[in-house]
């Protein structure tokens, strides 16, 4: 607990230099190419694309796909207002997972707010996912799908994913400074949850393919699950998906608490010494 | 005279992995696995505010590793360092991020090290106008030839305007104007009454420079005292270490590795 409060304090009084340096981040890595920034919305456009190609139409899913409460949407619709939180989650958690030992070198000062480090990193994603963000939302507008006061749930879950990555981020960091093998477990783990979290496929598939009750809830322990879903009510005007998904909230919050607390430890017990494993 | 720094038995070990199953076996038991080198033995001594200290030694004998001590920058094993206000380390590797311009990487670094927003902005035209590199300051480091790179890196750091300063072989870069700018600025710090620290290989550079020596001889301090004093010893040392045959010179070193090994 103590931990935890200690690394909030940090991030809080670091936050310019959190700004400053995602900025930075973000610059350094798109100055390379002569398309810059628009690198951010080609990648993930090509990514849908394929996706719809392969899943919408050639695997034939012509018909609509249910979100919440009811309200259904075309596929692509479907695909691309829940893909975007993979596209925010994935780099996050695999730049988040490198963040610390592949910087260390480049901070001359161990009193540097090291906890800052993961948190930049993901802000630097974060302002990408916002630019993907609204051009999702203006595609929509061409779509029945027009802007809503369910909109307002989106800067909820946004926030929802901020806390969830910072929480992993901080334990992962740690854990692959100490032995690097922990990042690439995550790549492949990262691998894995793509296909098992709702992001090309509706969860009502699973009682088609005649899968257990008790693998859906498994799935569900997976908080992009959460977030993916959240995503979608918002976007599409589905639901209140955190109220009406109340106890799912409870657990998604409870996840991120517990890896907060676990990682603000871990994170204070070895940082002093993240020089030595290098 | 008052202390600024303050060493008191220090020892910095590095673990010895022959294969990295011995590291997790390492991270796992609670003793701890496998061999350890003591890159420093029992490191004790005090300087005062001032004073301009040489650290003098072979090559593996842990100069770097007692810099970075020094500068916070890593921990020691045990033992504990006291150190009165800032301290601040001059390396060579400026740590530049290539893809930015020079000025980015003013602002970067200066972030890095700490400074709020009004100190950077104060603080960068100084530093432009040191490293005195003229319109590449907005081009990417990538382009700088790397004199340009040293002379930007020192220029940072120069201007960190720590209290204590540990510069390490970082007077071999640039040209010889420039190596006399940095000069001209130690001295500066120096009569400020700053603590310097100061490693090189170049005697006569020590000689000049600084009036007191720390002699470290393996891990451990061999001698401390005024260079005047140290100096002719170590030089001693050197003379007696190169007229050893090949095989004198191999058991010896073979003696003091061996004694700087321990189990866990």
């Amino acid at each position: 607990m103590k931990s935890a409060w200690k690394v909030i304090r940090e991030q809080m009084k670091s936050l310019y230099l959190i700004r400053r340096l995602s900025l930075y981040e973000l610059k350094s890595e798109n100055t390379n190419n002569y398309l810059g920034m628009a690198w951010v919305v080609i990648n993930p456009l090509i990514q849908i694309l394929i996706y719809w190609l392969v899943f919408g139409e050639i695997l034939g899913r012509s018909s609509k796909i249910p979100v919440d409460n009811a309200v259904e949407a075309p596929y692509i619709v479907w695909l691309i207002s829940g893909i975007i939180v993979w596209f925010f989650v994935q780099p996050s958690i695999i730049q988040g997972s490198k963040s610390i030992y592949s910087r260390i070198r480049f901070i001359a000062k161990m009193n540097f707010p090291m906890s800052a480090i993961p948190s930049y990193v993901i802000l630097e994603k974060f302002y990408q996912h916002l630019m993907i963000t609204g051009i999702v939302i203006v595609i929509l507008q061409f779509t029945e799908f027009k802007i809503s006061i369910y909109m307002i749930q989106l800067p909820y879950f946004m926030f929802a994913a901020l806390a969830f990555l910072f929480s992993v981020s901080l334990v992962t960091s740690t854990f692959s400074t100490i032995v690097r093998d922990v990042h690439q477990v995550l790549i492949s783990l990262m691998r894995m949850l793509f296909y098992l979290t709702p992001f090309l496929w509706e969860p009502a598939r699973l009682a088609d393919a005649g899968l257990p009750d008790f693998f859906q809830k498994v799935l569900l322990m997976n908080p992009m699950y959460y977030l993916v879903q959240g995503y979608r009510s918002a976007l599409l005007g589905a639901s209140w998906y955190g109220i009406d998904h109340i106890g799912y909230t409870a657990y998604f919050w409870g996840f991120v608490l517990v890896t907060l607390l676990f990682g603000s430890f871990v994170h204070l017990k070895f940082r002093d010494h993240f020089v030595d494993y290098l | 005279m008052e202390k600024s720094v303050i060493v008191k038995n220090v020892s910095k070990k590095y673990k010895m992995y022959a294969k990295n199953s011995e590291k997790i076996l390492d991270l796992i038991s609670p003793k701890g696995y496998g061999k350890s080198f003591y890159a420093l033995h029992d490191i004790s001594f005090e300087a005062n505010k001032g004073d301009v200290i040489g650290i003098i030694g072979v090559n593996g004998s842990g100069k770097s590793t007692l810099s970075n001590i020094i500068a916070g920058i890593i921990p020691p094993t045990s033992g504990s360092v006291e150190i009165k206000g800032e301290a601040a380390l001059i390396a060579i590797q400026s740590g530049l991020k290539k893809e930015l311009t020079g000025r980015e990487n003013i602002e970067l670094k200066c972030l890095m090290l700490g400074f709020d927003k009004k100190q950077i902005i104060e603080l960068t035209p100084q530093i432009i106008d040191f490293a005195d590199i003229g319109d590449f300051i907005d081009q990417p480091v990538k382009t700088y030839s790397s004199g340009m790179r040293s002379r930007l890196g020192f220029a940072i750091s120069i201007h960190i305007d720590p209290d204590i300063l540990v510069i390490d072989e970082a007077l071999s870069v640039g040209d010889q104007t420039f190596a006399d700018k940095c000069l001209d600025k130690m001295n500066e710090f120096k009569e400020k009454g700053k603590t310097i620290f100061f490693i090189s290989h170049s005697i006569s550079q020590m000689k000049k420079f600084c009036e007191k020596a720390l002699w470290v001889q393996y891990g451990h301090v061999e001698q401390y005292g005024l260079m005047s004093e140290v100096m002719p010893e170590y030089e001693a040392f050197i003379k007696k270490y190169k007229k050893m045959t090949k095989k004198e010179k191999k058991a010896f070193q073979e003696n003091v590795r061996k004694s700087r090994i321990v189990n866990a």
